[in-house]
């Protein structure tokens, strides 16, 4: 199942699919990541190897180019397996459902499942829950 | 055999760097931006992106377990509260005293400059580095 692109993550059902996408690693953006997170661990550099949370990041801000958050929205829970490591520079393979999703005292919670492939492999998997109001804020 | 130690760290955060880890993740939420509607709203004032909160503790890890931590390494957390884009942040991990399934396993959190828990979990990484 599908819908039109910025569809708002609240409005989604339990099991949509997000449309299968590809996003690019890149140096330049591993580069600024570390600067706005102000991390000099040297070990990046030393195995040529990203950030896991860099991937994590990317893969959020792709799945937000084809949803829109409500106002409000709460991120609360994160959830990530890296089964291999992640060079800075790969063209990666994304794919995303919504996994869980409930409503109590008119806020909806919701569970994105996503997994994050180089060619065949799947190198991270990770969950992302997200709180919601029911009501979109004007 | 029991899990490596890790040794904690602590980080200043700012208005700048939250605008920064804005422009890079592509995460353009007013809420951690925009200081009129951020004071509007509940919060009182802008607050850190999760992630970016998120990313002191991966860090941690980077820092003590190296490499095993970029290729095998797993978190597993609750956001409990949001840090102030003043906040100072402290990331900490406890060894769990056994190795379990061949990954050493740890409890995790975050914490402001006040003692509260901003993030706690667990963190996992394979034992055979």
């Amino acid at each position: 199942m599908t819908s039109s692109p910025r569809a708002l993550l609240s409005d989604l059902p339990k099991d949509y699919s997000f449309p299968p996408t590809t996003f690019e690693l890149t140096p330049d953006f591993v580069t600024a990541y570390l600067d706005a997170t102000c991390d000099e661990a040297p070990v990046y550099a030393e195995a040529a190897l990203a950030p896991p949370l860099a991937v994590a990041a990317r893969a959020l801000g792709t799945l937000l180019e084809l949803v829109e958050l409500p106002p409000g929205s709460l991120h609360t829970g994160q959830e990530m397996e890296v089964h291999a490591g992640i060079p800075f520079d790969a063209t990666l393979e994304l794919s995303g459902r919504v996994a869980q999703r409930s409503e109590r005292a008119g806020m909806i919670i919701a569970a994105l499942d996503f997994a994050v492939a180089r060619g065949a492999d799947v190198v991270m998997r990770g969950r992302t829950t997200v709180m919601m109001p029911k009501e979109t804020i004007a | 055999m029991s899990a490596p130690e890790v040794a904690s760290i602590t980080k200043q955060l700012s208005q700048e760097q939250v605008n920064e880890y804005a422009n890079a993740a592509g995460d353009h939420n007013p809420i951690h931006i925009d200081v009129a509607f951020a004071e509007a709203s509940p919060f009182g004032g802008t607050i850190a992106h999760g992630m970016l909160v998120l990313a002191s503790l991966s860090e941690m890890m980077a820092r003590s377990l190296g490499k095993s931590w970029l290729i095998s390494g797993r978190l597993r957390v609750r956001f409990k509260a949001p840090a102030r884009t003043r906040d100072s942040i402290t990331a900490s991990a406890k060894a769990q005293s056994a190795t379990d399934g061949g990954r050493h396993r740890y409890v995790v959190d975050v914490v402001n400059q006040d003692g509260e828990v901003l993030i706690s979990g667990t963190a996992e990484v394979d034992a055979r580095g």
